[in-house]
C-alpha cells in the first residue's frame, strides 16, 4: 500500500515524528495511525485539511478487559486515493477524555456526542456536549455500551436529565415539527425558528427510538445472526447493512469470498436502489402534494418487490447474507424475468424523467429550495446523493469499490445546482444507472460456489471496515472480532446520521413550507416506531401512551396542544 | 413556459392511462406467493431428533427448550419469527420447512405457538448428532454438555439412517 504509506509518512512529518503506531487494519487496505490523546486534534485537523479526507465516523471502545482503558477511533476516507485512515488514541480507565476535534471538522459533531453519551469518553472543548443518543430519563453516569453494562439494563427513569433545546434568536418564533414527523411518518423532533415566513434557526432531537444494535451485537448475538439484526436497521435499505456488516468481518479476518457471491449482492444491491429510488420520488411528490407521483411510482416500484420475493425469499428483509457470501443462488432460469422486469421499469422511468423536467411546478418547488453548497457539505460530511447533488464526486462504489464493482464500470452521477432539484435529478439518472449494471452483472455473473466455508474459528481482536453505497449515502460498518463467536465491537453508521447534520445549514433562509421537501429531499431514515411516547422537554418526564389511552385523550380534548 | 408545462401534464396523464387496473382482487381472491418464498416455519414432529440446531441458530430465539425426563420440548413462539430460515437450512433431518403461509395476522397468541415434544429416549442412536454447520455458529449449550453421546452417535450412527420416532406436534 504505497499510497497509504504516503499518507501515513506524511501525517508523521507534521506530528514530528510522534507517531505512536501506525499498521494496515485489514484487506481493504485502512490503515491506522495510533497517536497520544494530545496529539488528537492537530492530527485530524491534518487529515481532515492537509490530506483532504472525509470525516466518516468515530468509534469508541471499552478496552479495559485488555487493560488498555478505552480507544476512539476518528474514521476518515481519502476518497480519491481510494484508502481509509483511522485516526486512534487510547484514553485512562478512571478518567477517559479526550480533545475534540469538532472544532476543526465539524462533521465529527454528533459522533463524539455519541461516544460521549454511550461510553462515557469526554470529548473536552467539545462546542454543543449536550446529550444526543440517550433518552432524557436515563440515568447519568451510566454509559450502555460499556462491557460492565448488561444488554437488558432497564435502570429507573433519571430526573433532571433532560438538556434544552436551543433558544429561538432573537424575536424569532419556535416553530414545533414533532416528536413524529407528520410527512416522513417517522420519530423526529425539529424546533425550528423562524422570522415570519424565513427559517432562521433549528434545533433537533432525535433517537427516540435508539434500539442498542450494537449493543446486542456484541452482547447477545453471534456472527452469523448479526447479518439479520444488521439488515432490520432499515426497513429499505436493509440488505446495505447486511452486506456492509459481513464484508467488515471478512475484510477483518482475510476472507475471500467467492466471485459469484461478490457478483449476487452487486445485484440484490442495485435492485435495492432501484425499488428505493422508486419510493423516494413517490415520497417527494407525496411531500409536495402531488400524489399522483406516489401512486405512479409506487405502481412502478410494486413489480421489484415481487421480483425480490422470487429471488431471496422475501420482499423486504431479505435474509440473503451470512458471513463469507450469500445463501440462496440466483440460478440463470431466473435472469430474462429480472431483465423482463427491469426494461418494463426503464421504459417507463424515462417517461417519468420527461414528464418531471418539464413540470414547470414541481421544478420550482425544488429549485433553490434546501441549498447546500459544495464546501458546506464536505465539511458537514455529506453522503450520497444529498452530496452528489451538491457536486461533491464521491461514491463508494468507485471510492471504494466493494462486492463487484470493481468488475463492471460504474458511472457516478452528480450534479452542480446544490438544491432539492439536484438531489432528486441525481436519484432521477442513477435508477437508470442500476437498470444498466444489473443487466451488466447478469450477463457476466460467473459460475462457481456462493459461499464460503470456513474451517476453524475466528481469531479474536481482529478489525475490519466496509463501506457500501447505499441508496441514501454511504453506510459504514467496523467491526472488531471477539471472543465466543461474537463480535467484541460493532459499529454502524448510516448515512442519514451524515446527511441530517446538514439539515440546519441547507434550511437557512428557506420558508417553513420548504422545510419538509428539503428534509425529505436528503431521503432521511429515522428509526420505525410503533409506539408513542411524550417526553416534557422541561422536566424530563416520560410517558409512553397505549393507544387506547391516545384514543381516550383524543375523544375528550385532553392532550390539545401538544406534549406540554 | 405554459407549453412545456402542458406537455408534462399531457405526459403525466399518459403514464397515468396506460397503467390500466392493478389492483389484485385479494383478499377475496388468493394471491399465492412467489415460488422460493419464505413463510411460516413448519415442523415435521416425526422427523425431528432433537438435536437443537434451530435452537442455536435461531436469531430472535424464538425456539426455547425444555428437557421433561426422555422427552424433550421445543416451544416456537412464531410471533417472533423473522423468516430467515436458517432453523430450515442447518437442521440435519430436513424436518423444518418454510412454508407458503404468510397470512399470519391473529388476536389470539396461541395460533402462532407450536409445541413439538419429542421423545428422545435412551439409545446410543439417539440422533444426537448434530454438529454445527461452521466455525462461526457456537453449539448450544446442551450439546456441549453432550459430547460424549455425540461422539457415539459418530460411531454408530449409519449415514441417512431414520431417525427414532416418537415426536409429535401438541399445538
Amino acid at each position: 500500500m504505497p499510497e497509504s504509506a504516503a499518507l501515513l509518512a506524511a501525517l508523521a512529518s507534521h506530528l514530528d515524528g510522534r507517531l505512536v503506531d501506525s499498521f494496515r487494519l485489514d484487506q481493504s487496505g485502512a490503515v491506522v495511525a495510533t497517536v497520544v490523546a494530545q496529539d488528537l486534534r492537530a492530527a485530524a485537523r491534518f487529515i481532515h485539511e492537509g490530506l483532504d479526507a472525509r470525516f466518516v465516523i468515530s468509534a469508541g471502545t471499552d478496552c479495559r478487559p485488555a487493560g488498555q482503558g478505552f480507544r476512539v477511533d476518528h474514521i476518515f476516507s481519502q476518497d480519491r486515493r481510494k484508502t481509509w485512515i483511522v485516526l486512534r488514541a487510547f484514553t485512562s480507565a478512571e478518567d477517559p477524555k479526550v480533545p475534540s476535534i469538532t472544532p476543526d471538522v465539524r462533521a465529527a459533531d454528533w459522533a463524539e456526542r455519541e461516544f460521549r453519551d454511550l461510553l462515557g469518553i469526554e470529548p473536552e472543548g467539545h462546542p454543543d456536549p449536550r446529550r444526543l443518543v440517550l433518552a432524557d430519563d436515563w440515568p447519568a453516569g451510566l454509559h450502555p455500551l460499556r462491557r460492565d453494562v448488561p444488554y437488558d439494563i432497564h435502570p429507573e427513569p433519571a430526573a433532571g436529565q433532560a438538556q434544552p433545546l436551543a433558544p429561538p434568536p432573537g424575536d424569532a418564533v419556535t416553530v414545533p415539527i414533532g416528536p413524529f414527523f407528520p410527512v416522513l411518518e417517522e420519530p423526529v423532533f425539529l424546533k425550528v425558528f423562524a422570522e415570519g415566513e424565513e427559517v432562521v434557526g433549528l434545533d433537533y432531537r432525535g433517537f427516540f427510538n435508539h434500539r442498542g444494535i450494537e449493543k446486542l451485537g456484541d452482547s447477545k448475538l453471534t456472527y452469523n445472526e448479526v447479518p439479520f439484526l444488521a439488515e432490520r436497521i432499515c426497513g429499505i435499505c436493509g440488505f446495505v447493512h447486511s452486506t456492509a456488516y459481513a464484508q467488515a468481518l471478512e475484510n477483518a479476518v482475510g476472507a475471500e469470498v467467492p466471485l459469484r457471491a461478490r457478483y449476487i449482492r452487486s445485484i440484490v444491491l442495485e435492485l435495492e436502489r432501484i425499488h428505493s429510488h422508486l419510493l423516494w420520488l413517490g415520497i417527494a411528490g407525496h411531500i409536495l402534494g402531488f400524489d399522483t407521483v406516489l401512486m405512479q411510482t409506487w405502481r412502478m416500484r410494486e413489480p421489484v418487490m415481487w421480483l425480490m420475493e422470487r429471488i431471496t425469499g422475501n420482499r423486504k428483509s431479505y435474509g440473503m447474507n451470512l458471513v463469507g457470501g450469500v445463501r440462496r443462488d440466483l440460478p440463470s432460469a431466473e435472469h430474462p424475468e429480472i431483465v423482463r422486469v427491469l426494461d418494463r421499469i426503464e421504459q417507463e422511468w424515462v417517461k417519468v424523467i420527461e414528464a418531471v423536467l418539464e413540470d414547470t411546478t414541481l421544478l420550482m418547488r425544488l429549485r433553490k429550495v434546501g441549498v447546500l453548497s459544495t464546501l458546506d457539505a464536505r465539511e458537514l460530511g455529506s453522503v450520497g446523493p444529498t452530496a452528489r447533488g451538491s457536486n461533491r464526486p464521491i461514491d463508494t462504489r468507485i471510492d471504494h469499490p466493494y462486492a463487484a464493482y470493481d468488475r463492471i464500470p460504474v458511472h457516478g452521477v452528480w450534479k452542480d445546482s446544490c438544491d432539492a432539484a439536484g438531489r432528486t435529478l441525481v436519484r432521477l439518472e442513477e435508477t437508470l444507472e442500476s437498470i444498466r449494471q444489473v443487466k451488466q452483472l447478469l450477463a457476466e455473473m460467473p459460475d462457481g460456489p456462493i459461499m464460503l466455508a470456513f474451517e476453524e474459528a475466528l481469531p479474536p481482536g481482529c478489525e475490519g471496515i466496509s463501506a457500501v453505497e447505499a441508496p441514501r449515502g454511504e453506510v459504514i460498518h467496523y467491526v472488531m472480532t471477539g471472543e465466543n463467536a461474537r463480535p467484541y465491537r460493532w459499529r454502524v453508521r448510516a448515512p442519514t446520521y451524515a446527511n441530517l447534520q446538514a439539515l440546519a445549514t441547507s434550511l437557512r433562509g428557506m420558508t417553513i413550507a420548504d422545510v419538509p421537501i428539503t428534509l425529505g429531499s436528503m431521503d432521511p431514515c429515522f428509526s420505525c416506531t410503533e409506539r408513542m411516547q411524550v417526553v416534557d422537554v422541561r422536566s424530563g418526564a416520560v410517558r409512553v401512551y397505549s393507544p387506547a389511552e391516545l384514543r381516550e385523550m383524543a375523544r375528550s380534548g385532553r392532550g390539545r396542544g401538544g406534549a406540554r | 413556459m405554459p407549453w412545456t408545462f402542458f406537455r408534462a401534464k399531457v405526459r403525466e396523464a399518459r403514464i397515468c392511462l396506460s397503467a390500466g387496473r392493478v389492483t389484485l382482487p385479494y383478499p377475496y381472491a388468493p394471491a399465492p406467493p412467489a415460488p422460493g418464498f419464505r413463510g411460516l416455519p413448519a415442523v415435521d414432529a416425526s422427523r425431528c431428533i432433537g438435536c437443537g440446531g434451530c435452537v442455536s441458530v435461531c436469531t430472535p430465539g424464538l425456539v426455547a427448550v425444555a428437557d421433561d425426563g426422555p422427552r424433550a420440548k421445543f416451544t416456537w413462539s412464531l410471533a417472533r419469527c423473522t423468516y430467515c430460515g436458517r432453523c430450515a437450512e442447518v437442521c440435519p433431518e430436513e424436518a423444518v420447512t418454510l412454508s407458503a403461509d404468510f397470512e399470519t395476522a391473529t388476536g389470539d397468541i396461541r395460533d402462532l405457538t407450536m409445541v413439538v415434544d419429542v421423545f428422545m429416549g435412551s439409545c446410543n442412536r439417539c440422533g444426537r448428532c448434530y454438529r454445527t454447520q461452521t466455525p462461526l455458529d457456537p453449539p448450544h449449550p446442551r450439546l456441549q454438555h453432550e459430547a460424549r453421546v455425540e461422539a457415539i452417535c459418530e460411531r454408530y450412527r449409519p449415514a441417512g439412517a431414520a431417525a427414532p420416532t416418537g415426536a409429535e406436534v401438541v399445538s
